[in-house]
């Protein structure tokens, strides 16, 4: 590992995985330690599930949203993959001195907005201001706990073959989003960030069936970078369909000018889950009558042969292995 | 009746069955599409596609990287460039070094950004690194111009611009046909590369969907089966005989044609294009009196080789071990669109 830590080791890519197993990992390392979206935790007679987040997203606000409506959306999400309600959440300011407070008052209006969707309560916060040039603008960081529903479990180590994979929408928004929002490329296109809470849409998919072996919030790095993981994690190939992977016009060609593929963009509203392939058109139905989930389609399936790997089957109907994340992806994207 | 052509295209491309042929895809955007559709995943064994000298990043030479640094560090310039550039590997460090060093090292996508940035920072002296092909060139040449109009004293490029024409020429043993980049031909037009086929320099102008590469593909094979001298245009939507006459009058009118360094293939004669003598206060080797620099490439660096179609990426002993996207020892591998880049990514 380099001598520094770098941008890179902030991309959620391998650098990522190995900063977590080799620093953290190493000092931190428990029973119940995650490599999933939140650590599983049995208090009691209760099943919760716990996580935490940083939000540094660079611009603050954006088409669609703002670090405030991210910070709260990052939480429950991450909850939400597990399978779990939301209840609770706690937030940390660290606001930069000369920080206008109109803008801090929308952000704070969004989380409140936000987390009154999700029906999560924000029950305790801390607030730290740093000199003018110590930190940019404003980053927060929220804690959430949830109740697991009875019946469920998912994690990225269950994937079998044979299952599918479903999108619940359009990919890479808000990757997109976020490298116009920051104007360094003079392209201007109609593109808004897909941030959302997704805990509605995790109770309705598992009103279908509990038998869902994986759900991820395809945050940084993607939709690709979420199936790379999954791949490694439950030692399956994974083969899909291009044609079948749901992009937005305008994304497609944004990415088409500037070379990138829409599958390693962030999205920010979006999961990706695993589930047997007799489960899926059910599942895939009930999502589509969901607001966030409208445009959700099945992109592909779990195999047995070259696991740890992603094999497209691309618009010629030729196969082709879908090219591994880099570190190269977008800094302060969340 | 699309869908039937495209099935004709792709059938005469999987059950060719005659003498081996080597195809040079010229253009950086074919190498990367190719690729992505996993258009060499269904080529029978007879076929090889060789990636040619067509992606701006991979064949600009060490000694340009050098000279942007010079700029940078020894006269305090401030250089915008297109992205890709910044990792190339000079001679003893890329711009991201030079960078990391204090060089102010700015990422632009049009030359004209450039150009407004210099406008607005009259404090800084602006040098934007002009490579690329006939495709980029006009916009490069119209920054110039409007710099110019303007009287504006703090702007100059480093001119590293590069024609085909002569590439095609240098590169006529390495393989049997090219596909020629469809949107080079967009501004010189169709007429440039019939005048190669009576040299025996044959070849396809392709467009860049999946469609049209497959389509200029196997109109390739079938012509060369033919035996006879040929040239098609396939990207008739697009490339007209005579071209973008703006664009050719806007380069003729600021540039004229050098000889030009490409990285790993040496000097081909009048490949290149410098600013004319009215234009020299914004050629930045004149305005800031560069001496010659002569870039060392890695020793180990098989990128040259790479470009003719003499080895593949993977018989370069530094490929995927010393030599990664993250840390990149030949421009090949810098660019999404080089060649070690994208075999890299498609063939692990």
């Amino acid at each position: 590992m380099s001598k520094t830590v770098t941008l890179a080791h902030g991309a959620g890519g391998k650098q990522t995985a190995e900063l977590i197993d080799q620093v953290f990992k190493a000092h931190f390392a428990n029973p119940q330690f995650t490599s999933d979206d939140a650590a599983v935790l049995n208090i009691g007679s209760e099943k919760l599930a716990f996580t935490t987040d940083g939000f540094i997203v660079s611009p603050y606000e954006f088409p669609g949203g703002n670090v405030g409506k991210l910070s709260i959306c990052g939480t429950v999400n991450d909850l939400a993959c597990m399978g779990a309600k939301p209840l609770y959440m706690t937030c940390a300011f660290v606001i930069e001195e000369g920080f206008p407070m109109d803008k801090l008052e929308e952000i704070a209006a969004a989380m409140e907005k936000t987390a009154k969707e999700a029906g999560v309560c924000i029950v305790a916060g801390d607030t730290k201001v740093a000199g003018k040039g110590q930190v940019d603008g404003v980053f927060i960081t929220t804690t959430g706990i949830g109740q697991i529903m009875d019946g469920v479990q998912t994690s990225g180590k269950l994937a079998k073959p044979g299952d599918a994979i479903i999108v619940t929408g359009d990919v890479g928004r808000h990757g997109c989003t976020i490298l116009l929002a920051r104007d360094e490329y003079g392209i201007d296109a109609d593109v808004d960030s897909d941030c959302a809470p997704l805990w509605g849409t995790v109770e309705s998919m598992f009103s279908v069936t509990k038998d869902i072996h994986v759900v991820r919030d395809a945050t940084r790095g993607g939709v690709g970078t979420v199936l790379y993981e999954i791949a490694e994690q439950s030692n399956v190939g994974i083969r899909l369909n291009a044609e079948d992977v749901p992009v937005d016009g305008a994304v497609k060609g944004v990415c088409g000018m500037l070379g990138l593929e829409p599958l390693y963009l962030a999205c920010e509203g979006r999961l990706v889950i695993i589930a047997p392939k007799e489960e899926a058109n059910g599942i895939v139905e009930e999502l589509r009558k969901g607001k966030y989930s409208a445009n959700a389609a099945i992109i592909g399936e779990i195999t047995e042969d070259m696991p740890g790997r992603v094999v497209m089957t691309t618009e010629i109907g030729a196969e082709t292995l879908l090219p591994q994340p880099g570190g190269e992806l977008l800094p302060r994207i969340c | 009746m699309e869908e039937k052509k495209k099935i004709t295209a792709r059938e005469i491309i999987e059950n060719y069955d005659g003498p081996k042929l080597r195809i040079m895809e010229v253009c950086g955007t074919h190498t990367h599409e190719i690729f992505r559709l996993g258009i060499r995943n269904i080529l029978p064994e007879n076929i090889e596609l060789i990636s040619g000298p067509g992606c701006p990043v991979c064949v600009t030479p060490v000694g340009f990287i050098d000279e942007a640094i010079m700029l940078a560090l020894e006269h305090d310039c401030t250089i915008m460039t297109f992205g890709d550039l910044v990792r190339v590997p000079g001679t003893e460090m890329s711009l991201a070094g030079a960078r990391a060093k204090g060089a102010r090292i700015q990422p632009v996508y049009t030359p004209t950004d450039a150009y407004e940035y210099a406008k607005e920072h009259p404090d800084e002296q602006v040098v934007f690194l002009a490579v690329g092909f006939e495709t980029t060139t006009p916009s490069a040449c119209m920054a110039v111009q409007m710099a110019k109009k303007d009287g504006l004293t703090n702007f100059s490029i480093l001119t590293a611009n590069k024609t085909m024409t002569n590439a095609y020429r240098a590169l006529k043993g390495s393989a049997d046909a090219y596909l020629y980049p469809g949107h080079v031909n967009a501004i010189t037009g169709a007429k440039s590369c019939e005048q190669l086929a009576d040299e025996g320099i044959y070849g396809v102008i392709c467009g860049f969907t999946a469609k049209e590469i497959l389509t200029a593909l196997a109109v390739t094979i079938v012509k060369l089966q033919e035996g006879k001298p040929f040239f098609k245009n396939c990207y008739p939507r697009v490339v007209t005989q005579e071209g973008s006459i703006s664009g050719q009058k806007m380069i003729e009118e600021t540039m004229e044609p050098c000889d030009s360094e490409w990285r790993g293939l040496g000097i081909i004669p009048e490949s290149g294009l410098q600013l004319r003598e009215e234009y020299a206060a914004y050629d930045a080797r004149k305005k800031f009196a560069l001496p010659k620099v002569e870039g060392k490439p890695n020793p180990a660096c098989r990128c040259g080789d790479v470009l003719q179609g003499k080895c593949k990426p993977s018989d370069c002993k530094v490929f995927g071990t010393g030599c990664t996207p993250q840390h990149p020892v030949g421009a090949c591998m810098v660019s999404n669109e080089g060649t070690c880049a994208a075999w890299y990514a498609y063939n692990r």
